[in-house]
Formats: structure tokens, sequence, C-alpha cells
């Protein structure tokens, strides 16, 4: 069963179409991987979805639910959540606060909001770092922090923009294994991703996007086959 | 564990000083002082809520303080009605003006919420200085007469002396540090401060901005009109610019941004600081102490000027003050004070 279908999805910024036309689906309990060159509009897509952008054509179904026109607080509570690809910690708030205001979306309960954020913080393993003012952590850590705020939120689609991203393969490998884990547990995902060693191995299936378009769509080896991928976006580092 | 004790056996004695005071403090000057330092907590720490946690800087405060005034003062003047139930009436205008200012505000973000909330309570003051068939106009509403407060029979004050205002002054500064306490420990906290430090981080976890932008406005006039209502019961006469002026706008942020912004001890430590320094300068204790100690002589042309223009110094004197705060203390007192306290280790290095 899809839990989200993008049909359609347009979105303009004057004359430039940042996404043109894209539709596909993500089937429940799947990763979908979404690819492309910078400035494909990966990101421009994970806005339209999760209520930052109303898109200016075409559809967001989410759980049988039209999204198109709901503001992101919704679309969270709806059970769609996102990271941000430049991280945005609450800098001034603990590791622990931070979670806790994802936590928070279910609960008003300061004491429940609490151990709902351990819980999560234990699943990126960040506990040691409870206490510590998020605005002070390194970059790696931000990261595995915008994760485990987003899931205290209980969504059932985690949208993850570039978590990867300016880590070093030691903390791509733990992001990785992070990410494997959290499908373990049924989570559906879309990840962006720039590292293709990495993307291949999580992604049930993949959507390559180029110029707001989408190129192709298949499994892991479809998509690195695919000779237009090849030619348009993997070029020579794969040739 | 044993902080928590020690934290609340200090605050209780302080608390007992703070009742016992008016029993062995007789000089109404003394007591004027304790009146005045409550007041700016009140209105510190109401401005707090909403700039200091949510981090929405209003520079339009005087709005609410002015609107509480005013209709206080206003019903008690021409209606004959008591100032305990005017003051509701003003809270419930407050209210309503507060959610007309937060539909417009906060469609802004930054600084154009700043100057959107400049021009709001302008347009508030030119209101009183032309509606004069209610305000008065620009002369004001004078009405020292209070009547005095009974529960049946029984006189409980008869305001003649400060004592009731100090008791008056004392809870309003209570209430507004309770509901800080209450607003940080709570899921209203957690929020406000996502808010201020991203919003759109914030709008991601499921929080709606606007309602929680305007629940803190709301809290946040409220609180402040009640000290607009007190003081204008206190010194028994409001005009456009004592309440409604700019820099009552300006100040009341002062006091917090001086002290430390969402902290609940911040709008505190501000009024400690700012109080006797603009009692100081209005009563030209500067110059005196000058004289006295011969630094300057009291008929000498510097003595003079001094004394003519110090009085009308402290907005300039605020400015440097916020100048050298920004530069050198970016978080406040509160912020300054727990550089210097040892503390366990909260940034990862
Ligand atoms: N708010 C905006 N206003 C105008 N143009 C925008 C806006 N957001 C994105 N764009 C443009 O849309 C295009 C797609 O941007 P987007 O950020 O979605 O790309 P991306 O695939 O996420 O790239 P990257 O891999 O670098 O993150 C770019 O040309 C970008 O400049
Ligand atoms: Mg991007």
């Amino acid at each position: 069963m899809a839990i989200l279908e993008i049909k359609s999805v347009s979105k303009f910024f004057g004359g430039l179409a940042a996404n043109s036309d894209v539709s596909f689906s993500v089937e429940q309990g799947t990763i979908m991987g979404l690819i492309g060159p910078n400035g494909a509009g990966k990101t421009t897509l994970f806005n339209c979805i999760t209520g930052y952008y109303p898109p200016s054509r075409g559809e967001v179904i989410f759980d049988g639910r039209r999204m198109n026109g709901l503001q992101p607080d919704k679309v969270c509570m709806l059970g769609m959540v996102r990271t941000w690809q430049k991280v945005r910690p609450l800098a001034k708030l603990s590791v622990i606060d931070n979670v806790m205001v994802g936590a928070l979306a279910h609960t008003s309960s300061l004491k429940h909001a609490r151990e709902l954020a351990m819980e999560q913080l234990k699943v990126v393993r960040l506990e040691h770092r409870e206490d510590f003012l998020a605005g002070g952590l390194p970059i790696g850590e931000r990261k595995k922090l915008e994760v485990a705020r987003a899931l205290a939120t209980k969504p059932k689609l985690l949208l993850l923009d570039e978590v990867m991203g300016g880590l070093n393969p030691a903390e791509s490998e733990e992001i990785i294994q992070l990410i494997l884990d959290i499908k373990a547990q049924g989570l559906t995902q879309m990840v962006i991703e720039h590292d293709m060693k990495a993307i291949m191995r999580i992604s049930d299936r993949i959507v390559v996007l180029t110029s707001g378009e989408k190129l192709t769509e298949g499994t892991p080896q479809e998509v690195v086959s695919n000779q237009d991928v090849i030619d348009a976006y993997l070029g020579e580092s794969h040739a | 564990m044993t902080k928590t004790i020690l934290k609340a056996v200090v605050g209780l004695i302080l608390l007992a000083a703070l009742l016992v005071v008016p029993r062995y403090v007789e000089s109404p000057y003394a007591l004027h002082m304790m009146i005045l330092l409550f007041l700016s907590v009140s209105q510190g720490q109401s401005w707090n809520i909403l700039g200091g946690y949510a981090g929405q800087y209003s520079v339009g405060h005087a709005a609410y303080f002015g609107v509480g005034a005013y209709t206080t003062m206003m019903l008690m003047h021409s209606k004959q009605v008591v100032p305990w139930v005017g003051v509701w009436v003003g809270v419930a205008i407050v209210i309503v003006v507060a959610l007309v200012i937060g539909s417009i505000c906060f469609r802004l973000r930054g600084p154009y919420f700043v100057l959107a909330s400049i021009a709001v309570a302008e347009i508030m003051r030119l209101s009183a200085i032309n509606l004069t068939t209610l305000t008065n106009g620009a002369e004001g509403i004078l009405a020292t007469e209070i009547p005095a407060f009974k529960i049946g029979e029984r006189v409980i004050t008869d305001f003649l002396t400060k004592v009731p205002f100090y008791y008056i002054g004392l809870f309003l500064a209570l209430l507004t540090i309770g509901i800080t306490y209450w607003v940080q420990h709570s899921k209203l906290g957690y929020y406000f401060q996502a808010i201020r430090e991203d919003q759109d981080a914030a709008h991601s976890l499921g929080i709606h901005i606007t309602i929680y932008k305007n629940i803190g406005l709301v809290i946040s006039a409220v609180l402040t009109s009640l000290a607009g209502a007190f003081y204008g019961i206190y010194v028994g006469f409001v005009d456009p610019p004592t309440v409604l002026g700019l820099d009552v706008s300006v100040q009341i942020m002062l006091i917090c941004i001086i002290g430390g912004m969402g902290t609940i001890w911040g709008p505190v430590l501000g009024s400690l600081l700012l109080v006797p320094l603009s009692e100081a300068l209005r009563s030209n204790m500067i110059t005196e102490g000058l004289v006295k100690v011969g630094l300057v002589s009291a008929d000498s042309r510097v003595g003079l000027f001094l004394k003519e223009n110090l009085a009308h110094a402290h907005v300039l004197l605020y400015g440097i003050l916020v100048v050298l705060v920004i530069l050198f203390m970016p978080e406040g007192l509160m912020g300054f004070l727990k550089k210097l306290a040892p503390r366990r280790n909260r940034e990862a290095v």
C-alpha cells in the first residue's frame, strides 16, 4: 500500500520550475531514495510535501489524505516529519529539551515527554549529550539530534534531507545503521542523499530528479544501470 | 537535591522579609522605592514571557500598559467603578486589543514585527490624545480618591498610606514571577522557546506558530495591563506620554534585556539596577553627589548644567546602557552571572 503519493507536483519560483510534473509513490515500510545533482529540486520537493510551500500544481496524498494547503505543524501531527539539510538545532536549549519539543506533539506532560525524548536519544546514541546545549554540538551529533527530534514526534513517514552531508565515513556508517534500524521498526522513510554507495545500500527504490523533473525511478540496480542516469547524473565518476 | 532545599529556604526567608517590611519601614520614600521596584519587576517579567521566551520583541508594550491604566482610571473617575473591578474591564479590553494586534503583527517576522508593534502603540497614544471625550485628551485623568476596600462592612484598607500599594505591588511582582516559572516549566514554555530559537524548525515539529505566539502575547499583555492599572491608581494620574509613550515601551523592554531575557530572575536583576538608577537621575542625586565629593560646585556652570539636564538624561543613559549590555553582556546580567559561577560542563568541545 502506498503511504505517500506524489501526483504531478510542480513548483515554480517565478519562471524557474524547481519541480516539474513529478509523480511517484512510496510504499509503506520501505525506504525511498531521492537523488539528483545540486539544484535538482530535491529539497523543494520535501518543502512541498511537508507544507512549507504549497505545490504550484499537482497533489500530495499522504495516508489517503490530500495534503495540499496544510501547514507544516498539521502535516507533522498527521504523521510526516522532516529533517533539515542545513541543520536547525534549537541552539540555546539542551539536547534533551530539543527532543522534548518533538515529543510534546503528543503529550502535555513534561515528564512523559522527557521519557519519550530519552528513548529517542538512545536510538540515535546521543544520551551522553543529554544536558549539552544543542548549539555547541559538532555537526555529526547535530545531524543525529535532528533525527531524534523528528522521531520523537512519532511519525509514520520520516523525510531525511542529506543527514549524511558533511559527515566523515565513520559517522555516515552510523547514520546508515540508524536508518536501517528505523526501517526495521517499520517506519517508512524518504531519504535525500548525495553519497551513491550509501543510497544504494539503504533504498528499496530510488527516484532521480534533474532540473526539477523526474528522470527515472526504480530499484537501486535499475537506476545505476540506466543510461540516462549515467549520462545526466553519475557522469564521469561512474564511467 | 540539597540545592533545591537551600533555594526554597532562601526564597521563603526573602519572602517573609518582604512581607514584614512595612511593619518596620515607615519612610514613605523607602516604600515608594519598593513599590517602583515591584512595578518594574511586573513590567519586565510580563515582557519577558513574550520577548524573552517566545522571542517576539515587542516595542509596543505601552499599548497594554496604557490601556490597563486608562480603563481603570476612566471607569473610576467618570463612572465611579472601583478599581478592583475596573481593572478586569481593562484586562478584557486588553485581550481584545492583543488579539487584534497579534493577528496583524504576527504575520510579520523579526524587524517587521518590531516596527508594527511600535506603530500600534503609537496609534493608541494618538487615540488617547484625540478621543478627548473619553480620555480627557492631553490633559490626562487625575483621580486620587480611591474608595476604601471593604469586605461586607469591614474596611480592609482605605488606601491612605503606601502600605496597601506595597502589598498589591508585591503580589503583582510575585504573580508575574510565578507565571513565568509556570511557563518555563510547561509545554507552553518549550514551544515558546522553540519558536524563538527557530521558527521553521518549530513549525515542522507540530507547533502551530500563530496560536502559540498569540497565547504568549495575551499572557504578556494581560500582566502588563495589570501593572498599568496598578500604576494609574498608585500615582493617581495618567496622561498619554506617561503611560502610552514610546519610552514606556522601551523601558519595559530594557528591564528584561538588561537583566537577561528568557530567565526567571533576569527582570528582577534588571529592576534592581534600573529603578535606583532612574530614581537617582530623576531626583538629581548624581549632581548632588558630585557636589558633595567636591568634584563640581553647586553654583558653577557645570553644576547648574548637570542639575538642569541630568534629570532628563535617563533616556540617553538607557541608550548607553543597552549598547554596553549588548556589547559586553549579550545575555544580560543573568548571563553574565552564570558565566562567573562554576557550572556543569554544558557545551561540547
Ligand atoms: N525559496 C526559493 N525561491 C527561489 N528559488 C528557489 C527557492 N528554493 C529553491 N529555489 C531554487 O530551486 C532550485 C532547486 O533547489 P533545491 O534546494 O530544491 O535543490 P536540491 O536538489 O535540494 O539541491 P542541493 O542538492 O544543493 O540541496 C534551485 O535552482 C534553487 O535555487
Ligand atoms: Mg537540498
